[in-house]
């Protein structure tokens, strides 16, 4: 269940880094560590394979930008728990798999869908994302728009998760 | 313009009584199944009783429950969490069976995937009674939302046609074809999309061939996939069904995103790499002829069940396997482990020094006996990922049943003499 409150309207953000195609969530945190929601030792492991640097850099409300097919693998949820934890507001891709979009958006995770992203950013590109519309204004000011997310989606984003909109759907009304 | 296979199923389910791919609608699975694992049912159980208020199910039926995992170290662990999925199956009234093999071979045996129904799990691979004409998906953590509500929003997919002509050569299977299509498309190939099978080459494909097939359809980006009714599939519907059905068939003019024709008989035994299904994993046997196993596995929801076993007694019979080789089998289900006992598959097995192990999910998640560092494997399981079956540090190749066994034997990966 998500415990994250929904983004804003408007992600200003940076981009806290660049995946490439079929990126599997697992790395995030490593193999041996997919099992743990322990938030002191993901932070402590969280990207480390990558950039031992990044959760000390990363700010609240960056953004991670991947490739085709984001998110395959067999992916478990600890590794995004990093992310979140870490500040990541929102994973704009090429594409994403299908396990991961589900998983994901089940916990609130606004992820975008805007074909030919992963070359119209860099790291650390200070943009901004409608995430409603698949609008990203890039950090040279040009605009790039993606496939927005249907009604049902954006209700599960603005509840913060499948979860708080299922309650809010199906829950007795004295609770 | 017609429809496809996943419409029409899909379709039958919604409140307007058709779909469309792309559209998005609330749809009503037939059943809504799950496997008991810590952190899953026992969690969403509690939600459903505490945060839901539901104390009744208004149809129970839809509901099936299967123990299935962790049944084999018999520890305190093991015991607690099968008597929690036992209380709360019995609170509220739902059809549970323990111990009687995987849960998605169970679904089929058991009459429950029914040619023309929908039906959620949680785990992926319940895509694997498309093989019935059924259209069984994996919604993950949102099978909440088919428990408490009965229905389940879903993106209506577009599909992808694979015409099969042909017939498999002697030592090539449904693994084979799985991983050549995984090659042919892409790991995205069918992203979000799901399979759908006919042609004269599927129609001479075994019913646990088809149930493989299916099974592994996520590894190309599907959601499902699903195979046009013939007499072979029937025959097993109207053995087992509880009910009525109607199979599906699609539309002439049915509107697909891609279409692909696959010669069955142009295929070579392949194996994939540790790491993932991916397409750059995978090779044929003969580029990775040679390379040490210390460990193999024939069994899982996808390459346990009786034409699995048959061709790993086919490769076995009157050989032994290397000694250096620990050769376990776990036949999918019990049902399929006593028709391997009738017809001496398992005795073959047993004679080539193979271990025959009560049938469970528990060697394929790497429960039972899991794999130690620098281990390598070779599995018919469904995942080669780091970790999945034991110690991150082993490696997990992935083959047919054939290409284990034969594996086993000389204690290299190797092709089964055809």
């Amino acid at each position: 269940m998500s415990t994250y409150p929904p983004p804003p309207d408007l992600i200003e953000s940076r981009v806290a880094w660049v995946f490439g195609d079929d990126f599997d969530i697992d790395l995030v945190v490593g193999v041996a560590n997919i099992k743990s929601y322990d938030a002191d030792h993901l932070r402590s492991v969280c990207m480390t394979a990558f950039d031992p640097g990044f959760v000390d850099r990363v700010r609240p409300g960056d953004i991670i930008v991947g490739g085709r097919n984001f998110g395959y693998g067999h992916p478990h949820y600890p590794p995004m728990v990093a992310l979140r934890n870490a500040g990541i507001a929102a994973i704009v891709a090429e594409s994403f798999s299908p396990g991961f979009w589900r998983g994901e958006t089940f916990n609130g995770m606004p992820l975008i869908t805007i074909e030919g992203v992963s070359e119209a950013v860099a790291l650390h590109d200070e943009i901004t994302l409608d995430w409603r519309t698949a609008t990203l204004d890039t950090a040279d000011g040009a605009r790039i728009v993606g496939t927005p997310p249907n009604p049902r989606t954006v209700a599960i984003i603005e509840a913060g998760g499948s979860y708080q909109l299922l309650l809010a759907e199906h829950a007795p009304a004295s609770q | 313009m017609g429809l496809t296979i996943a419409e029409k199923i899909l379709g039958r389910t919604t409140d307007q009584g058709a779909a469309r791919a792309g559209e998005n609608h609330a749809v009503r699975p037939a059943r809504m199944i799950a496997y008991d694992f810590p952190g899953y049912t026992d969690v969403m159980f509690r939600q459903m009783r505490e945060d839901f208020g539901i104390t009744e199910l208004a149809d129970p039926s839809r509901y099936v429950v299967f123990i299935d995992h962790m049944l084999t170290r018999n520890d305190q662990r093991e015991a607690e969490v099968h008597q929690v999925t036992r209380d709360w199956c019995e609170f509220y009234g739902i059809e549970l069976h323990e111990a009687q093999g995987i849960g998605h071979q169970l679904t089929a045996e058991l009459g429950l995937a029914i040619p023309g129904d929908f039906l959620v799990h949680f785990d992926g691979h319940i895509s694997g009674v498309g093989a019935f004409n059924a259209l069984g998906w994996g919604i993950r953590r949102d099978l909440i939302e088919a428990w408490v509500s009965g229905q389940i929003h879903v993106d209506i997919p577009a599909t992808t046609r694979f015409d099969l002509v042909g017939d498999f050569p002697e030592g090539v299977d449904s693994r084979d074809l799985v991983h050549t299509i995984i090659e042919m498309v892409g790991a995205d190939g069918c992203a979000h999309q799901v399979m759908e099978f006919g042609g004269p080459g599927a129609r001479s494909m075994a019913i646990d061939h088809r149930q493989g097939l299916c099974g592994m359809a996520m590894f190309t980006g599907a959601v499902s996939a699903v195979f046009e009714p013939d007499e072979v599939s029937m025959a097993y519907a109207r053995e087992v069904a509880r009910r009525d059905f109607e199979p599906v068939y699609p539309d002439d003019d049915a509107v697909y995103a891609a279409r692909h024709t696959i010669d069955l008989s142009t295929l070579v035994p392949r194996v994939v790499r540790p790491g993932s299904a991916r397409v750059a994993n995978t090779s044929t046997v003969e580029e990775l002829a040679g390379t040490p196993v210390t460990r193999a596995f024939i069994g899982s929801c996808a390459s346990g069940r009786i034409e699995d076993l048959r061709a790993a007694a086919l490769v076995l019979d009157g050989r032994k396997v290397a000694p250096t080789v620990e050769l376990n089998v776990v036949p999918t289900s019990k049902k399929v482990y006593e028709q391997a006992e009738q017809e001496g598959i398992l005795d073959v097995l047993r004679a080539a020094g193979a271990t025959i192990a009560v049938s469970s999910c528990d060697f394929c998640f790497g429960y039972q006996q899991p794999l130690q560092p620098d281990e390598n494997c070779i599995s018919t399981g469904v995942l080669n990922i780091s970790g999945r079956m034991g110690s991150p540090d082993a490696n997990i190749y992935m083959g047919s049943p054939y290409t284990v066994a034969a594996s086993a034997i000389t204690g290299t990966i190797g092709e089964a003499a055809r």
